[in-house]
């Protein structure tokens, strides 16, 4: 005999469920099951992965949902009165999926999508009613499963008979006749207890005495026995209470907190049978009874056996009807005429040879798109694409999509895919009936309006978000763990920022290996000494044990950051939304279910760079409103008797778009490697790379970005192409044939599009079965026979040298090498940001502080205006806005430059509100005047003091006291009470006497220091404004003579230095040969000083490699290139704890220390870690 | 754990029921069809590792409640007593749990009231 469970929690049901589809499925499916259910709680979150797994496995999926259910007696905003399981009926054409769909829509439609709503996941009974019949045919279509975790069911603790056969009454009389069951589970707990026994008989007596089916599952949560712990673990995360906590609660609420035993497996079909056996045993019932129930089961498990193509349009692509976008004709010719319409605008004048290139290439894609029958898809994206531009936002495409000159003339991409030779089969062909992948950046301070619109456009029925699945890693893993066993937060939280990078699923492994866990192993292996050992750490051992338990379970969903899903009107039926933090829908479905459900995704990405290059050309216009002034602001060329470049408009609008890839003083500033704030080439890494390359065009941006991937990293493709670049060796190709393909990389397999190339010339094969080939490489199961078809075919033409060598090649390089295409679309930003840089740094640089779009702190783009020798201008209560500001220096010794202002936004524990308050009624002439017209808090006035906003207002009114005492005026008037009326009455004029408060304040206190209104910065803005906040360490690193970040490239290679400085990156790369390295980059005022910990300086530097903001590091030089030179680390000390260093190893002999020298510097008490140097607390 | 401290020799049925016990010195047998069930342990106080595929039995153990008397009681009944045992999933070990009042236990599923 076989056994169906209908009754599924997998590890998609959040906080819940232990086990993936894969596992239940292939392990139903090994005991002779011939489907299985998926029916977790609140939505269809592991639905799609269980079609797939049932589907691999052979067996029949069934479909369901666990969800809560409004209590009909109670408020039905809040309060919920059980769980019922609803399954979907299958083989009726897809109605029984859309009634499922819609009812979870439902039970979402009114909560907030924001975490902690109080808002519950539910339906009310008459919402679950209407669902369970087809609204065409009025047949049943849902069934509901009424189980132990039902009112019913919770119902039946206690002695009471009547009140569970009350409730029970309400569901036969409240749904539609044949739409219910009852559910028996028993997970054998003790008699009289939740899942007990005797209360699956009460619910098999209930069910008998109403004449309503019975059916047996055992509510499973584990595919085995070792689930149990997890689940008990993801219990208490799911309650946020402990263990011990939980255990100690009465179990008030039936099958409530804590599973009552761990019983609730996968079990067998024999199993099951047993279990029925012993539930029909204890309710005096025979053979027939158990016959009966587990013929039930089955008959309701064939009842719901899902047909993935018809009844879920299984991998069937569904896009938005044509007349929604406008179009009453053929797409397809739609689409060949707007392509007509773009050859003129982008390729004007074209004739000849180019002319017969072209337009044979664009015969070849329309071609592709005609048969593949996806021209409304192209269509719908160019509509997208359209209304953005419209928008007035930035908009590029990126990734393959720019492989398409299809693409390129209906202005979807912005890279002419022949000039740069990329090919269309790398992103569509024939071979592929998948919708491609285009994706769009926009300004991500616009991303959310564009959504809106793309709603408004489509219609709210055919547009939803995409959802993400956030799963466990190792510190959200060992917190939740630690919680779970009711360790002390702070200890959990010292032990999860030692956590770096590695999976839960590795952590006693990393336990051996990472230097930095070397303590904790330390104290986990005291722990395990027993009673004698340390008894604090008695449990650690257990925390590491449930720590890889977590890993990678699923915790919650999100808004993806780019998904946007658009279909035709049948969209709601396909794909159950609930609210997303943004208040516009999210479907339960992630980027994997995207193909499966044949479902249009476009990744519509809000790129930070795109905003701050738009606000850049915004300050631009604002400061020189004419041509001419910025043409002469920026250093433009001007040719002889003219007004300078066509991208410049007269109203001084600068066109990022239509600025040539040409301007030698951007190539200039990419080569001195002072990238920072710059697309792409900012890391530590690629300013090495940068240093050594030293591009010259356009295109060796293209194949900088490429080359600075994992897999040719790796792979060590990068010297070899170096070294022939720079002619230190000669080029090598494995063929002649070879040179037109590699020649752009002097020989060197970089890009995707090479591979194609390189299958097509040896063997024939045409590019789309090229793309196909490439795919396979590095793959065990088809590289074999890609292999053994290369080879067979190249023999024909080419020598068994020839054929060994390129096929060595593809091998290696093949499943990681970049895809031109992608590498083309960064350059762009890449290239406009570099020259925003190099003509227009205060405006660019406003735009980064403002928009923030790097891997770095804020803080060190604010220490690269200071090197550049841009002024920061201070917070000011009437000049400083509610954003970044580039402004002409009137007065001093910095008058006639540009410096930028401080933004007003940002500031700790500043409002929103009081911010728009303090903008709209700038100027004040008072503090009186600004507590009456902006009301800003008593706390917050004090914050804008310490930060030096008020001073050019002290300094105006004439009083003689400083900041300090001012703030001191204002900490004392914190404690008073407010006098409310001390508005200016209306009608009555206030008199111009300038700030008496300020005037009269007593000065009483010394200035505050430097190091006090730096740290004043550091924790209110997270940024060091007044100095670098390295400098008042300086006297000591003087003395221990650290050699600074600018001294560095005039040392010869192999130095041995010391160097200090707060931390701003940390990377640990994946690595050739597999053994960690970490890179620290450090910025000290003069530059950023990047390094590189081998495995020895890792074990010398132990738990200092990630906690720590400020690092002194001993090491010697490496040159990496004219331009570059980085620290190969010997050893690192916490510079925050001066006291702590070996003043007799790294003191210069004779030298002493200074007098303070346990100086600790600003950072010292500050906890804003993330914001200052990038490390999370 | 104190609860059990007392370790018992049981003798099983083929399906894996009790049929026979040995306690301090002397030999039952089980006269009833027994009660099992489950219950919660407090695995992260008693237990150290926990790590993944230790499989069956760190969540729950089965408890049994056995009715017994003596193999001589057969001819004349004499007393009958109640016992809790517990067995270890992964050990497979017995313990007695508790000790029942010498009135014979009958299905504990508390009653209607009314």
């Amino acid at each position: 005999m076989s056994f169906t469970h209908l009754h599924v929690s997998t590890a998609f049901s959040a906080h819940y469920g232990v086990s993936w589809p894969d596992e239940l499925a292939q392990s139903a499916a090994a005991d002779g099951a011939t489907a299985l259910a998926c029916t977790d709680r609140d939505g269809l979150y592991g639905t799609i992965k269980h079609l797939k797994a049932c589907m691999d496995a052979g067996i029949d999926p069934i479909i369901g949902v666990d969800l809560a259910i409004f209590d009909d007696d109670g408020d039905h905003r809040t309060q919920v009165a059980g769980r019922v399981v609803v399954l979907a009926h299958g083989n009726n054409n897809g109605a029984g999926y859309r009634a499922l769909c819609r009812l979870i829509s439902d039970a979402h439609a009114r909560t907030s999508g924001k975490a902690g709503g109080v808002v519950p996941v539910a339906v009310t009974r008459a919402e679950l009613a209407s669902r369970t019949l087809d609204t065409q045919t009025l047949k049943p279509v849902l069934t509901v499963l009424i189980g132990p975790d039902s009112d019913v069911g919770r119902a039946m603790g206690g002695r009471k008979y009547l009140r569970p056969r009350t409730l029970f009454k309400q569901w036969i009389d409240a749904m539609p006749p044949g739409t219910i069951v009852a559910e028996a589970v028993s997970h054998l707990s003790a008699p009289g207890e939740p899942l007990s026994t005797a209360h699956a008989v009460r619910m098999l007596k209930l069910a008998l005495e109403y004449n309503v089916p019975a059916i047996l599952s055992n509510a499973v949560r584990y595919c085995a026995q070792d689930g149990a712990p997890t689940a008990d673990v993801l219990d208490s995360a799911r309650t946020l209470k402990s263990l011990p906590e939980l255990s100690s609660t009465p179990l008030l609420q039936p099958t409530g907190l804590l599973q009552p035993t761990g019983q609730g497996w996968l079990k067998n079909a024999q199993q099951m049978l047993q279990l029925g056996k012993e539930i029909m045993g204890a309710a005096g019932q025979g053979a027939a009874g158990l016959n009966k129930l587990l013929s039930n089961t089955e008959a309701l498990a064939d009842k719901c056996r899902i047909d993935p193509v018809l009844d879920m349009g299984w991998k069937k692509p569904v896009v938005p009807e044509a007349s929604i976008i406008g179009i009453e004709r053929d797409p397809m010719v739609e689409l060949t005429q707007r392509c007509e319409a773009g050859i003129t605008r982008r390729f004007p004048g074209i004739n000849g040879n180019a002319e017969i290139q072209m337009r044979s290439r664009l015969q070849h894609e329309l071609g592709i798109i005609d048969k593949l029958g996806f021209a409304s898809y192209f269509l719908t994206v160019a509509e997208v694409s359209r209304m953005i531009i419209e928008m007035g936002v930035r908009v590029a495409a990126r990734g393959s999509g720019a492989s398409s000159l299809v693409n390129y003339l209906i202005d979807i991409s912005q890279v002419d895919p022949i000039r740069h030779d990329l090919i269309f089969e790398r992103f569509l062909s024939g071979r592929r009936s998948t919708l491609p992948d285009i994706d769009i950046d926009v300004e991500s301070a616009e991303r959310h309006n564009v959504y809106r619109k793309i709603f408004e456009r489509f219609g709210a029925e055919r547009v939803t978000l995409m959802s993400m699945q956030n799963g466990y890693r190792a510190r959200g893993a060992v917190r939740d763990a630690g919680m779970a066993l009711g360790m002390d937060d702070g200890e959990i939280g010292e032990i999860a920022k030692q956590l770096w990078r590695f999976s839960a699923r590795k952590f006693r492994e990393a336990l051996v290996e990472k230097p930095e866990l070397r303590e904790f192993a330390g104290r986990v292996e005291a722990g395990r000494e027993g009673p004698g050992g340390m008894e604090e750490n008695q449990q650690l051992d257990l925390l590491v044990d449930l720590t890889e338990r977590l890993d990678r379970l699923p915790r919650h969903i999100s808004m993806h950051p780019c998904g946007v899903i658009l279909g035709d009107a049948t969209l709601l039926d396909r794909t159950p939304v609930q609210p997303s933090g943004l208040g516009l829908p999210m479907s339960q479905f992630d980027k994997h279910d995207m193909d499966p459900m044949g479902m249009l995704k476009l990744d519509v990405l809000g790129v930070r760079m795109q905003s701050a290059m738009a606000f850049a050309v915004r300050e631009v216009i604002r400061l020189h409103p004419s041509k001419a002034e910025v043409v002469a602001a920026g250093h433009h060329p001007v040719e002889a008797g003219g007004t300078g470049p066509d991208y410049i408009a007269p109203d001084g609008r600068i066109d990022l778009n239509a600025v040539p890839f040409d301007d030698e003083p951007t190539y200039e500033l990419i080569r001195s490697t002072h990238t920072l704030g710059c697309f792409q080439i900012e890391s530590p890494g690629q300013r090495e790379l940068i240093g050594k390359m030293a591009p010259r065009e356009f295109n060796d941006l293209i194949i900088d970005i490429s080359l600075f991937r994992p897999g040719p990293m790796k792979s060590d493709m990068v010297r070899p192409f170096l070294e022939h670049r720079h002619g230190f060796a000669p080029e090598v190709y494995p063929h002649p044939d070879l040179k037109p393909v590699l020649q752009e990389t002097h020989g060197v397999t970089v890009f995707h599009e090479q591979i194609l190339k390189t299958f097509h010339v040896m063997t024939g094969c045409g590019l789309d079965r090229a793309d196909e080939f490439r795919r396979a490489l590095g793959d065990e199961l088809h590289e074999p026979e890609v292999e053994r078809y290369f080879r067979r075919e190249a023999i024909k033409r080419y020598s068994p040298d020839v054929v060994d060598k390129v096929w060595g090649t593809l091998k290696a390089f093949g499943s990681f090498g970049f895809c031109k295409a992608h590498g083309a679309a960064f350059a762009v930003p890449t290239y406009q940001s570099a020259w925003l840089k190099a003509h227009h740094p205060e405006a660019f640089l406003a735009g980064l502080w403002e928009h923030d779009p790097g891997m770095y702190p804020k803080r060190l783009l604010v220490a690269e205006a200071r090197r550049l020798g841009i002024p920061i201008l201070p917070l000011d209560i009437n000049r400083s806005q509610a954003e970044y500001r580039v402004e002409r220096i009137q007065e001093g010794q910095n008058s006639g430059k540009l410096g930028i202002r401080l933004s007003l936004n940002g500031i700790y524990g500043l409002s929103g509100a009081e911010l728009k308050r303090i903008v709209a009624g700038q100027p004040y002439d008072s503090l009186a005047d600004l507590r009456s017209r902006a009301r800003v808090s008593k706390p917050n006035i004090k914050r804008l003091a310490q930060l030096g906003a008020f001073d050019a207002l002290h300094r105006d009114a004439g009083g003689t006291a400083n900041r300090a005492d001012l703030v001191q005026h204002l900490q004392a008037l914190q404690g008073s009470p407010s006098k409310k009326g001390s508005g200016v009455i209306e009608g009555q004029l206030s008199l111009p006497l300038g700030d008496v408060e300020l005037r009269n304040l007593a000065a009483g206190l010394p200035e505050p220091s430097m190091v006090e209104n730096v740290r004043a910065e550091l924790d209110l803005m997270a940024v060091d404004v007044s100095e670098h906040l390295m400098e008042s360490h300086r006297p000591l690193l003087d003395k221990l003579g650290v050699t600074t970040a600018d001294k560095l490239l005039g040392l010869r290679n192999g130095t041995e230095v010391l160097v200090a400085g707060v931390r701003i990156a940390t990377q640990t790369p994946p690595m050739r040969g597999g053994r960690r390295v970490v890179f620290i980059s450090i910025d000290d005022g003069t530059g950023c000083v990047d390094t590189v910990f081998f495995h020895e300086a890792q074990e010398e530097s132990g738990p200092l490699l990630f906690g720590t903001r400020l690092l002194l590091i001993r090491g010697t030089t490496r040159r990496t290139g004219p331009k570059g030179i980085s620290l190969s680390a010997s050893k690192a000390w916490d510079l925050s704890r001066p006291e702590t260093l070996p003043y007799a190893e790294v003191l210069p002999p004779g030298v002493g220390l200074p007098p303070e020298f346990t100086h600790s510097g600003p950072l010292e008490g500050i906890s804003r870690n993330l914001a200052i140097t990038g490390l999370g607390s | 754990m104190g609860l059990f401290s007392e370790s018992v020799d049981v003798i099983c049925t083929d399906v894996g029921q009790p049929q026979e016990i040995q306690w301090k010195g002397t030999r039952y047998v089980v006269i009833n069809e027994p009660l099992r069930w489950y219950e919660r342990r407090q695995w992260w106080v008693e237990e150290s590792r926990a790590p993944l595929g230790s499989g069956a039995g760190l969540v729950d153990h089965e408890i049994w409640r056995v009715q017994l008397h003596r193999p001589q009681d057969e001819e004349q009944p004499g007393p009958t007593i109640t016992l809790d045992l517990v067995r270890h999933l992964a050990s497979g070990r017995w313990r007695l749990l508790r000790i029942h009042d010498a009135a014979p236990a009958q299905a504990v599923e508390p009653d209607e009231a009314a």
